[in-house]
């Protein structure tokens, strides 16, 4: 091997360079060691660089300062010199030694070579393939963000298909009133969306269909769809979920059902629609919010855009129960403002109101905090308040896919890592509801994102893969199914082998490199390579080690 | 058993423990120069294997420093750590060794403060023995 | 067409929109104002507490790091953009950069110059840990060589050759298809609610400086005297849905419940309180996270409007809403929970690129619901220079304008 040392421009001054030098060239398998003041650096490049084409090494150590800054510079020279970058071992002698304290320590620095060294004698080559992967994507769900996203891939050359559970497109779209502040109607959006897909030659879609099973890993999905009575497989790279949401109205909470004088939104909207054909104007509409959820944004935006509709469409007195109103959401404050501007009564509440029928009417009883008093109001209508609920399905899903949901059932772990639209598993996206963003423009974001991210997952044609860096030995696997099971991206699956044993096959493309599996293994039949079990060993092994000891 | 140096070794995730060891070297922090740090790509590759033969090699204490719980790239690898760091422990009594002398640490890439922290524990449980 | 475009801002939106579009096989140039990218929050904490608490701070450095290694990325630091001319796919960016006496490419942080710097304090200094480009800055106020003096002792010793006193402002010109805004935003400054008390009383803070605390020290300090504090107090909405700035800035609410939990977590002891108007607790992951913050911490409706420091201690005026008369209260700490308001040189760069700003100061898009493009085609916005926003949809903000741009480049094929 060939060991390369910086000293940082000759500052690393509590480090005896020279000593470790002539310690560790004694070693029968290192060729030379190399002492550098700018390894990163033109100087460093070219030292490296001479050593590779005239010496006879098959491994790279370099002592330097930390691989956050420097390992991609590294590999890339060692790739443009046709020497396999994984043969590289790098030893953190600077941020993680020089700099921890004043005095010397050059004992620490020798070990931490050492330690580089030991590892590096067992590392093996990774080669890099490309693989070919299918350029299509499935969308789960033909409501708005479905077709939205369906129509932005089309805008990138991406084909799809749109899979709808109903016999029509447009989800919730066909349920809002409007979205205020913008002047196309959600009927009017709905069509030019749906008569968009049909002229579009890269969106085909299937309506009353669901999706029965899914295989395979990211680039190469292999989903069973069925239609009708017809079952069929598709091959898909990518897959966006677009499910929607539910709403519940009035869960057991309340001691009242809807019906008669207490409605839904979405009867709202529709008495809205055609207001004429009402018998009666009603006098005072109340909303409700804040009682049986009091955490989603969702209440308080539709009751807000129907309230102002209200006032615009039936002159009706409206009033608004709430205990928070959210308003973090863009626009949603300049809303509230005009509401209030209309005429809309806002009372907030600590303690839930008290709901009850009396004269035909239903009223609502809350200490109003502004007031501080007891307020008793009388309405014709009462609006419910709507809880949002994952769509039917998704705890299904979501397990047979082995992707997470969140504390309300909603898809995607509550994981940064994963915010907005991804998932652990390469290649499945989610977006609007069925990941919990009820709003508009959060939902155009999250499509936005899912977009983006099959795009540059696919739009190629093919991705570059490390081969085999992570995997089973068919021979060492006893198909216990653990690594299967664990495997945050899924990455994993059973496959039959020519020999009718079936085995753990890991999926290079959709793996990405966390060794949870090859820890876990029972069999240690997964090789690792790179941080294999031996390579770390190798590494606390070094510790203590002397030329003798060796 | 060679626990005549007192040795600290510290498996640190790439994500979030390997960054903060960094940070605190650029913030010249200073700690004792028997730390060694070992670079995972998760804590959940860390094995019990590996923290045995740690101790074996000379270590006092042993550190498996991952991201903060739920904010692990791979979704699961600090809970499993933290699992398997239990089974380290009681194989470790079992051999007459401190159990608290193994201990996961969860922190994220700017902790700076609580790496160095950490180390001071570590430093004194084995300083008490 | 070339296939390349240009982000305005290297700040975690547009180091997200620079990653999608170079993971994509695009050239992106990344211009940034300041010496290092990394933007507002790179200087933020994480809030952890036995658990992770969705902050999204965690994501920065992450992320920074990709862009630092991106073949495909051109990191142009302490540059501005000064010019503007072409159109969607063919545009001419006129790139203004301060002369960087100190070359980012060469130096590699060994800090011999600043050992040999003879000014005290020093004028060059290390870089903030979080700084990428890690490279030494130079101050120009204490610098004895640019004020005037005889000195070229960092420049003789620099190992690298990194340091050249004779560098001149450079201009640029990047030919792109695509421009994406993503300038970020300032906070609130609180000062301007002088009754408040900021910068008059060394224990009122802001949330901006809670996360520098935490980010540098790891725990929560008394400014006056350096003790825990006992009692502290929240005060939501400073700087936002008041009547000036209409809107709800979207993340006091979050940090502030994150920050009294963090407070509650290092030491139980320590009471906390949170003023507020109407409290945000929607959004992915918050919902358990509030329930179990109501356990402990208290809760009062009515924002107060005036502090006063009486013998060391912060006394605190509200209206109790709910009992519906005047309090007082005294605290030890009283942090401000600052918005996000938008960058007061917005102005310059919205004349350079011909784009509009909107009724709060943001720029502004083209039409309601396309949060993205502006009245210019194929100038985009990303993050909160277009609106309030936190980090996770900062970052989705970022994707979605990668997204845009994607939109103009697939033209050129």
């Amino acid at each position: 091997m060939g060991i390369f040392l910086c000293d940082c421009g000759g500052s690393l001054k509590n480090i005896d360079f020279p000593k470790i030098s002539g310690d560790l060239e004694k070693l029968e398998d290192v060729a030379f060691i190399d002492i550098s003041h700018s390894l990163c650096l033109e100087e460093g490049e070219k030292a490296i660089t001479s050593r590779i084409l005239s010496e006879n090494i098959n491994r790279v150590v370099i002592a330097a300062c930390s691989p956050e800054l420097r390992e991609h510079k590294f590999v890339r020279l060692l790739e443009g010199l046709r020497f396999n970058p994984s043969l590289l071992s790098l030893a953190n002698i600077r941020e993680q030694c020089s700099w921890t304290r004043e005095g010397d320590v050059t004992e620490k620095a020798t070990e931490l070579i050492r330690m580089a060294m030991g590892k590096a004698r067992l590392l093996q080559p990774v080669e890099r393939e490309s693989v070919s992967v299918n350029k299509e994507v499935l969308v789960l769900g033909g409501g708005f963000s479905g077709m939205k996203s369906a129509l932005e891939l089309s805008r990138l050359g991406i084909r799809t298909t749109i899979v709808e559970g109903k016999s029509t497109l447009g989800g919730k779209l066909k349920e809002v009133e409007g979205f205020y502040g913008l002047k196309t109607s959600p009927k009017q959006m709905l069509d030019s969306m749906i008569t968009a897909i049909e002229k579009d030659n890269n969106i085909e879609v299937l309506t009353s269909a669901e999706v029965t099973r899914v295989r395979g890993e990211v680039g190469d999905f292999d989903i069973t769809i069925r239609g009708g009575r017809k079952e069929f497989s598709l091959s898909f790279g990518a897959i966006i979920f677009a499910t929607g949401y539910r709403t519940e109205i009035l869960p057991q909470d309340f001691e009242l059902k809807p019906g008669g004088n207490i409605i839904s939104q979405l009867d709202l909207v529709e008495m809205l629609r055609a207001p004429e054909k009402l018998k009666r104007r009603p006098e005072t509409i109340g909303f409700i919010l804040d009682v049986c959820d009091e955490n989603s944004r969702l209440p308080t935006l539709s009751s807000l855009n129907n309230a102002l509709a209200v006032r615009e469409k039936l002159g009706s007195e409206v009033y608004v129960f709430c205990k928070n109103l959210k308003v973090d959401s863009e626009g949603a404050e300049e809303l509230y403002r005009e509401a209030r501007n209309r005429g809309v009564v806002f009372l907030k509440f600590d303690e839930p109101p008290q709901i009850y029928c009396e004269d035909g009417r239903v009223a609502i009883e809350a200490k109003d905090v502004l007031l501080g008093e007891e307020v008793v109001l009388p309405c014709d209508l009462l609006v419910a308040e709507e809880r949002a609920l994952p769509p039917e399905g998704t705890k299904g899903l979501s397990s047979m896919l082995n992707i997470g949901t969140d504390f309300q059932g909603f898809y995607q772990d509550e994981n940064v890592h994963l915010y907005s639209a991804a998932s652990a598993r390469k290649g499945m996206f989610f977006v609007g509801g069925c990941r919990g963003n009820l709003d508009l423009r959060r939902a155009l974001t999250d499509i936005a994102s899912a977009v983006m991210g099959s795009y540059s997952l696919l739009a190629l044609g093919e991705a570059v893969v490390e081969v085999e860096k992570v995997r089973v030995d068919p021979e060492k696997c006893r198909a216990c199914l653990t690594c299967i099971r664990v495997c945050p991206h899924g990455a994993v699956q059973l496959v039959r082998l020519d020999t009718e044993k079936e085995v753990a096959q890991i999926y290079d493309l959709a793996c990405d490199g966390c060794g949870i599996c090859s820890a876990l293994c029972p069999a240690k039949a997964i090789d690792f390579k790179g941080y294999a079990d031996e390579q770390i060993l190798a590494e606390v092994e070094a510790m203590g080690e002397t030329n003798e000891r060796r | 058993m060679n626990v005549d140096n007192n040795k600290i070794v510290a498996f640190c995730c790439a994500n979030s423990a390997y960054q903060a060891a960094d940070k605190a070297g650029k913030m010249r922090l200073c700690y004792p120069d028997n730390v060694r740090i070992i670079r995972v790509p998760c804590a959940g590759r860390v094995d019990v294997v590996h923290i045995l033969k740690a101790f074996e090699k000379g270590a006092a204490g042993v550190l498996v420093m991952g991201c903060q719980e739920g904010a692990c790239q791979h979704l699961t690898g600090n809970t499993r750590a933290k699992e398997r760091l239990k089974y380290a422990g009681d194989l470790l009594k079992e051999v007459g060794i401190d159990r608290e002398r193994v201990k996961m640490v969860n922190l994220a890439p700017d902790m700076a403060q609580k790496f160095i922290c950490e180390i001071e524990v570590m430093m004194e449980k084995i300083k008490e023995a | 067409m070339n296939k390349s475009v240009a982000v305005i801002g290297g700040g975690i939106s547009g180091i997200t929109s620079a990653l999608e579009l170079a993971n994509s096989g695009f050239r992106v140039y990344l211009i940034e104002r300041e010496a290092a990218i990394g933007g507002q929050a790179a200087s933020f904490c994480c809030k952890a507490t036995e658990i992770c608490t969705k902050c999204s701070v965690c994501l920065i450095p992450q992320k920074l790091n990709k862009v630092a290694v991106h073949s495909k990325i051109s990191i142009l630091t302490d540059s501005t953009v000064a010019g503007l001319s072409g159109k969607a796919g063919y545009f001419e960016v006129e790139v203004l950069r301060k002369p960087q006496y100190i070359a980012p490419e060469r130096c590699v942080a060994c800090g011999i110059c600043a050992r040999v710097c003879p000014t005290e304090p020093k004028a060059i200094r290390s870089p903030s840990p979080d700084a990428i480009p890690y490279c030494y800055v130079i101050d120009e106020s204490r610098c004895l060589r640019l004020r005037g003096e005889k000195c070229n002792l960092c420049r003789g010793t620099c190992p690298t050759n990194g340091i050249d006193f004779d560098r001149e402002p450079e201009r640029k010109e990047l030919s792109v298809s695509a421009i994406i805004v993503a300038t970020g935003f300032e906070v609130f400054n609180a000062r301007e609610m002088g009754s408040l008390g900021y910068s008059r009383y060394p224990n009122v803070l802001t949330g901006l400086d809670l996360e520098r605390m935490f980010n540098r020290w790891g725990f929560l300090r008394l400014p006056s005297n350096g003790k825990e504090p006992r009692k502290v107090a929240f005060i939501q909405c400073v700087g936002s849905r008041d009547e000036t700035r209409g809107y709800c800035s979207q993340v006091c609410c979050k940090y502030a419940m994150r920050f009294a939990r963090l407070i509650k977590y290092q030491n139980p002891n320590t009471e906390v309180t949170i003023f507020y108007i109407d409290l945000q607790t929607a959004g992915k992951g918050f919902a358990e996270f509030y329930e179990e913050c109501r356990g402990n911490i208290q809760f009062i409706r009515g924002v107060p409007v005036e502090i006063l420091e009486t013998s060391g201690e912060l006394e605190v005026r509200f209206e109790n809403i709910l009992e519906g008369k005047v309090e007082r209260e005294t605290f030890d700490l009283v942090t401000l929970s600052v918005g996000i308001t938008p960058r007061k040189d917005s102005w310059n760069l919205a004349r350079v690129l011909g784009i509009n700003l909107g009724d709060h100061g943001f720029f502004d898009t083209k039409e309601p619901f396309n949060s993205i493009e502006t009245n210019v085609e194929g100038i985009f916005l990303a993050g909160t220079c277009q609106g309030p926003k936190d980090i996770p949809d900062s970052i989705a903000h970022g994707v979605a304008a990668a997204e845009g741009a994607m939109g103009v480049l697939e033209k050129c094929k």
